[in-house]
């Protein structure tokens, strides 16, 4: 298949290369959308480059082509069959045409290759190590993505928190399990001797007391040997820095999980200009598998879609505010004070479990884990009291739900946040104790003066951070050193020995968090026991025997709730978080907790909850739990940083003992093992010289990104609105379209009814509702007015148009009249008007855009009508293009009009229309038992019938349009009404003679109206004529008062002048011919005189 | 790739995991799902690529798809004879559009052919009515279906033909913020295991209790 040709080659080589290139242009930029043709596109395509290709460049672009395809063939919606087929020829072409290639370029592919196939053998064996994908799954397919989502969560916790216990086992515990003095080596690592006999004692263990309160588990036992083991490892510098790594890595995580969702839900930020449709389209989940949440989900849907249309229809409607108004605010008061309640019981507990401690000996197993349970408790109980108060509110469910969320986070945060503040309380009252058991031995009196003073200020540092509770603190803080004092002076020498062990607040605080977090988790493991699971069981095998039903009222099955579980979790998360520092090994602790949780959850769900019902759509994109997992992280940093800052380490314990402040390792670090110019280095960088530029470069570069940020969120706002305008202005003018659309349909009906009627011989029956009074009026009529428009073309055309103006401003229905009216205005109107209302008309209809559309094709009627008046054929058939020019750019819409264009233009031979006149004329004349003509209109039937065909389309186009026309104003209406007339010509003229019986009862009726009747010819029509004057002088007013005040004798001239519109295109030049013929049907047919006066004037 | 099977050749399986977003596995699962479903028709060997379509009655029995109202739908658009019957190439292709990786273009394409009822490529009000009674199960009342329906068109049709059509329909979808999260993802890898949920054997009591109140 090389061709010989080079030159030849080159071409085809070229723009196969194009082609390919521009394909695969193509399918970038629509990866996904290409229609299934694409495909065989792609196979013949592939067929033409295997034998073209020759050209190195050229195989590679198309092999590069075949390899996009093949990346990316998954997301083409094509069936598998054809897919299948498309890569197994991709493949093939691209086997076939790499050896072809250079050796480089082979050699890449086969690693490109090569890769692709490791890659997915990774990630084939990868999947394996999901943890819980199966069970989440199926939990996904029972309970829908909600709930879901909840164990999704749970496992990326799992996760931090495997990396947080790899982080401190690998650089913490590890270490000083390995290298770091054993235990028992050092008064730190030993247990108190008068606790040995105790240390084994569930209880002692309990409390996390004996052995566990000195091992790895607690600050205490790592001691503060700067470098251990033979390699030298500095564990309290790595303490410190993994105590940091561990916040920053979280931060870290946290915040790029963020972003990357947020990055995700970007598209979705969109106000929600799609209630319904997402409503409908999006609601169902498809994870659901379940009958019982398949059912729930649907009421869920019928929900949503009625309170969407409530939300609709009342939008602005408000009830009884002031109720409602009161209930939320009692309860928000009851809220409030559950809240305070719970942050002063936890004070409360916190400070009587440490008098307990000081004055007893021996505490019994509640007064040791008082603290944690009252925590736990209330945190389980809290929530519920706030969903009952929440019914108060009577806020629309997912308000209500976002108060619950955050009412439970406030709680949870005011729990954790109470109890380590009463915590470090105890801590402050330790090392007051401690340095007092100092001072006691050199100057103890001083004390007392001291203790106060120094807590107090303590207090109040860290206080504002609580600043609710500050007096109480203060308060509690001073009733409790006071004894302590005196304590101290009693008991001082035991007391300070005991201290050497005792005093590790580190331990305590890591002690305290941990034991916290046990005990949430047994409750954890509790409540899902009594609360789902025996009550499920309860309500299952009890209902039956019980006096009501037990599954749908009272207690139910328990709910999932997904919102409450996940503030758990990071509730839970929290403590981990403030106590990790202190307790190293808090985070394989949680990281048990969670495994257990998992599976515990994972169980209860699918065992015995059911989905909740207002189901919160808390998706994998959903950067709400993250959030508040954030801001949880940065509350609980807080204390943990505030001691690190703000306290002494203890003497006795742990890595840090013996330095003035814990971070003081860092510098201390720095001091002595680096060389020196790293000191001065240091120095220099941690001097306000540069730090406070930093600072303030921070500030500014934060200043600057916000800007920016705020700017492109001004920029996104205003493109939101400009689509919005877009859109809005799509769906005007799509609204006029189909207005348009349907006002042409029904137009169109009428026309075909009315040409039907036409060719039909029995037009009398045929004519529309309202014409279809007297079709014999009609035909004379037409003769007349082809006549009168002859002879009076030029002059009255324009008058005729004026004249229409009053027609038009009758209704719709009465199109067909139209005509009459015109003829009446035209009689009435004489030669001189004409010049005037045609400008008008020309203005009108320039001016009006919207008329444009529907109306441009009428205009040409119009224009054609009046042109004839001024300049006869000549002026008239440029004009009839512009017309036409803009009939065109508007007339795609309606197919039917151009023809009719087309037709006029045609037209614009005037004899044809004389012809038709004539014809008409004389048909009608046949139909009346006038004279028929003979002469002319022999020799033009032909051209007539061919023409009638042709116009017929106009009449109905015509017709749809008039409509528009009304709505217009004054003038428009006017023009319209000119144009419906001629078109309502036309159509007789083309139906032929026949279809002109129809169209005169169009015109009788108007002039009837108007004119008064004056033809005593037409009973009938004069009776129908008079009612529809009644309807029609708010209208006409001037014109047609002119048009009465003119003649009746006009009137009838008008109407034959009106034909002449029709037509008059084409009539411009029959106008003259016409009037003979006019005159002749005039007296015929016995219109009036003046009539026949006019044409021939 | 030391699986010992006989029922996909190598490259069978590597174009498989070409043409959907399912690894080896999975589609071996598939498989074993789409042979449970008709043991008597679908053959254990497919390395021949034999011609077998499983009718939609039999998939529809799906624990994937009991439950969902669109099921007949969602069938239908996936096979290739438009009228439910799956060969296990259709089969393979239908989860794996609807698995979670798949992406929202895929996603939206399949799921505008799921909603227009009458394969006139526009979602016009008879569609709209359909889906509406299938989410709803019927329980909105007359009037209401009207105004959704409607409401409906307003919000999305841009073109203003009264009804939706793709452009319009991927518009609307694209920017739904829970179109991906769980709205067409479906996992076929659970349904193995759903017999053996013990949820069922617990409160199978239940559904009927409650029905019959």
């Amino acid at each position: 298949m090389i061709t010989t040709n080079p030159s030849a080659t080159m071409k085809s080589s070229k723009l196969s290369r194009r082609y390919a290139s521009i394909k695969r242009n193509a399918s970038q930029l629509y990866p996904y959308r290409e229609p299934l043709q694409f495909s065989n596109l792609d196979d013949s395509d592939n067929d033409d480059e295997k034998g073209n290709s020759n050209d190195p460049e050229q195989i590679f672009q198309n092999i590069q082509f075949q390899k996009d395809l093949m990346a990316t063939i998954r997301c083409r919606p094509w069936p598998m069959k054809q897919k299948l087929k498309a890569l197994r020829r991709a493949k093939e072409i691209v086997l076939k045409f790499e050896g072809r290639l250079t050796r480089t370029r082979g050699y890449q592919a086969a690693g490109v290759d090569l890769w692709r196939k490791f890659v997915r053998l990774a990630y084939n064996f990868v999947v394996i190590f999901i943890p819980w994908e199966m069970r989440i799954k199926k939990i996904e397919s029972h309970f829908g993505s909600g709930v879901a989502s909840y164990f999704i969560f749970l496992r990326w916790l799992f996760g931090i928190n495997i990396v947080l216990t790899i982080m401190t086992g690998a650089f913490i515990v590890i270490p000083e399990l390995i290298a770091g003095q054993p235990f028992g080596s050092t008064i730190s690592k030993t247990i108190p001797k008068d606790q040995v006999a105790s240390a084994q004692d569930l209880d002692t263990v309990w409390s996390l007391g004996g052995y566990l309160q000195y091992s790895v588990l607690f600050y205490g036992y790592y001691g503060k040997e700067r470098k251990i083991g033979k390699a030298g490892y500095r564990l309290p510098l790595a303490y410190f820095l993994v105590g940091m790594a561990v916040f920053v890595y979280s931060f870290i995580i946290l915040l790029k999980k963020m972003a990357k969702n947020s990055r995700m839900s970007l598209a979705s930020a969109s106000n929600e200009n799609y209630t319904f449709c997402w409503r409908v389209f999006c609601a169902w989940d498809y994870l659901i598998g379940n009958p019982e949440a398949a059912e729930s989900k649907a009421a869920a849907i019928v929900n949503s879609i009625r309170e969407a249309i409530l939300e609709e229809q009342e939008k602005k409607k408000s009830k009884n505010l002031a109720v409602t108004i009161c209930l939320r605010i009692i309860a928000n008061i009851l809220v409030l004070l559950s809240l305070a309640g719970s942050i002063y019981l936890i004070y409360f507990v916190v400070d009587r479990s440490q008098k307990l401690e000081r004055t007893k000996e021996e505490l019994t197993l509640w007064e040791k884990n008082e603290v944690s349970v009252v925590v736990s408790l209330i945190t389980m109980i809290a929530p519920s009291a706030f969903e009952l108060v929440a019914a108060l509110e009577m806020y629309h469910p997912r308000t209500t739900l976002r108060f619950q969320l955050a009412r439970v986070l406030v709680l949870y945060l005011g729990n954790l946040y109470s109890l380590i503040i009463a915590l470090l309380d105890k801590v402050n009252s330790m090392s007051i104790a401690e340095t007092e058991a100092k001072n006691n031995a050199s100057i103890w009196e001083y004390s007392p003066h001291f203790l106060p003073t120094r807590a107090l200020s303590e207090e109040e540092k860290w206080s504002p951070t609580i600043s609710g509770i500050q007096v109480k603190q203060n308060n509690t803080i001073q009733h409790y050193l006071i004894p302590i004092t005196v304590t101290n002076k009693t008991t001082s020498y035991n007391y300070n020995v005991q201290n050497q062990q005792d005093q590790c607040w580190e331990t305590y605080v890591g002690q305290e968090m941990l034991k916290l977090s046990i005990i949430d988790m047994i409750f954890t493991v509790a409540s899902i026991l009594l609360i789902d699971f025996f009550r499920g069981l309860f309500v299952r095998y009890l209902s039956d025997c019980w006096c009501w039903d037990l599954e749908s009222k009272f207690p139910e099955y328990g709910e999932f709730k997904i919102a409450e579980n996940v503030l758990h979790l990071v509730y839970n998360q929290g403590m981990i978080w403030m106590g990790a520092f202190f307790s190293p090994c808090l985070p394989a602790f949680n990281v048990l907790k969670l495994i257990g949780l998992m599976y515990l959850r994972s169980w209860a769900v699918l065992t015995c909850n059911v989905p909740h019902q207002q189901v919160f759509r808390a998706s994998r994109s959903n950067n709400f739990y993250l959030a508040m997992l954030l801001f949880m992280l940065f509350l609980c940093m807080l204390p943990t940083i505030f001691a690190i800052a703000r306290y002494k380490p203890s003497l006795n314990c742990g890595p840090f003992s013996g330095q003035e402040k814990i971070y003081d390792i860092v510098s201390e670090t720095i001091k002595n093992d680096f060389p020196l110019w790293f000191n001065s280095v240091i120095g220099y960088v941690s001097s306000p010289v540069v730090i406070l530029p930093a600072l303030l470069l921070l500030f500014m570069l934060i200043y600057y990104l916000q800007s920016i940020a705020r700017s492109l969120k001004f920029t996104n706002s205003q493109l939101r609105m400009q689509i919005q305008s877009d859109r809005s202005e799509d769906k005007k003018k799509v609204a006029q379209m189909i207005v348009a659309r349907t006002q042409t349909q029904e137009g169109s009906k009428k026309s075909q009814e009315n040409d039907f009627i036409n060719q039909q011989a029995s037009i009398h029956s045929m004519t529309p509702r309202k014409h279809g009074h007297v079709v014999n009026l009609t035909l004379r009529k037409q003769n007349s007015n082809h006549l009168t428009s002859h002879s009076q073309a030029s002059i009255l055309s324009p008058v005729e148009i004026t004249s229409s103006v009053t027609s038009i401003s009758k209704a719709r229905s009465e199109h067909h009249r139209y005509p009459y009216f015109t003829h009446d205005s035209d009689l009435s109107k004489t030669k001189s008007y004409t010049p005037v209302t045609f400008k008008k008309h020309l203005e009108d209809i320039h001016s009006d855009p919207l008329f444009h559309k529907g109306i441009p094709q009428e205009n040409p009627d119009v224009l054609g009508a009046g042109a004839p008046g001024f300049l006869r054929g000549q002026i008239h058939v440029p004009r009839y293009y512009i017309v036409n020019e803009r009939e065109s750019r508007r007339k795609p819409r309606s197919i039917s009009r151009s023809p009719r264009h087309f037709h006029r233009n045609n037209l614009a031979d005037f004899g044809e229309m004389y012809s038709r006149n004539k014809r008409g004329y004389l048909l009608s004349k046949p139909h009346h038992a006038y004279p028929p003509h003979l002469s002319d209109e022999e020799e033009e039937e032909v051209r007539r019938n061919i023409f009638s065909r042709s116009f017929r389309p106009r009449s109905f186009s015509d017709l749809h349009q008039m409509p528009h026309f009304y709505i217009g104003e004054q003038t428009e209406r006017q023009i319209l009404a000119a144009e419906d007339l001629a078109r309502m010509h036309y159509q007789s003229w083309n139906d032929g003679f026949e279809a002109d019986h129809y169209r005169p009862v169009y015109l009788y009726k108007k002039p009837q109206s108007r004119n008064f009747d004056p033809e005593p010819r037409y009973p009938e029509h004069f009776m129908k004529p008079n009612n529809k004057q009644k309807m029609e002088p708010s209208f006409t007013e001037s014109d047609s008062v002119s048009a009465s005040s003119s003649d009746q004798q006009n009137s009838s001239t008008d109407q034959y002048i009106q034909i002449i519109h029709n037509k008059d295109k084409y009539l411009k030049s029959t106008g003259k011919l016409s009037r003979k013929k006019s005159k002749s049907r005039l007296e015929m047919s016995i219109v009036d005189p003046n009539e026949l006066v006019c044409s021939n004037v | 790739m030391g699986n010992k099977q006989t029922i996909f050749t190598d490259e069978q399986l590597d174009n498989y995991q070409d043409c959907s977003f399912f690894n080896r596995n999975d589609i071996l699962k598939l498989h074993a799902r789409y042979y449970e479903l008709a043991p008597n028709i679908v053959p254990m060997d497919y390395r021949k690529n034999p011609i077998v379509t499983v009718p939609m009655s039999v998939i529809i029995q799906m624990p994937e798809f009991k439950e969902n109202p669109f099921k007949e739908r969602i069938v239908a658009s996936f096979s290739e004879d438009g009228e439910g019957n799956l060969t296990f190439n259709d089969f393979v292709d239908m989860f794996s559009v609807l698995c979670e990786s798949a992406p929202r273009e895929l996603k939206a394409s399949y799921a505008f052919k799921i909603y227009d009822f009458n394969n006139d490529n526009f979602i016009c009000k008879s569609d709209l009515e359909l889906t509406l009674a299938r989410l709803t199960k019927s329980e909105l009342e007359e009037e209401e279906v009207v105004l959704v329906c409607d409401k409906v068109i307003e919000e999305a049709d841009l073109d203003g033909d009264g009804k939706l059509s793709y452009a319009d329909f991927e518009d609307m979808i694209a920017k739904s913020p829970d179109f991906l999260s769980s709205a067409y993802t479906m996992f076929p890898e659970l349904l193995p295991l759903m017999e053996s949920i013990r949820k069922d054997e617990l409160l199978s009591g239940r559904g009927g209790a409650s029905s019959g109140n």
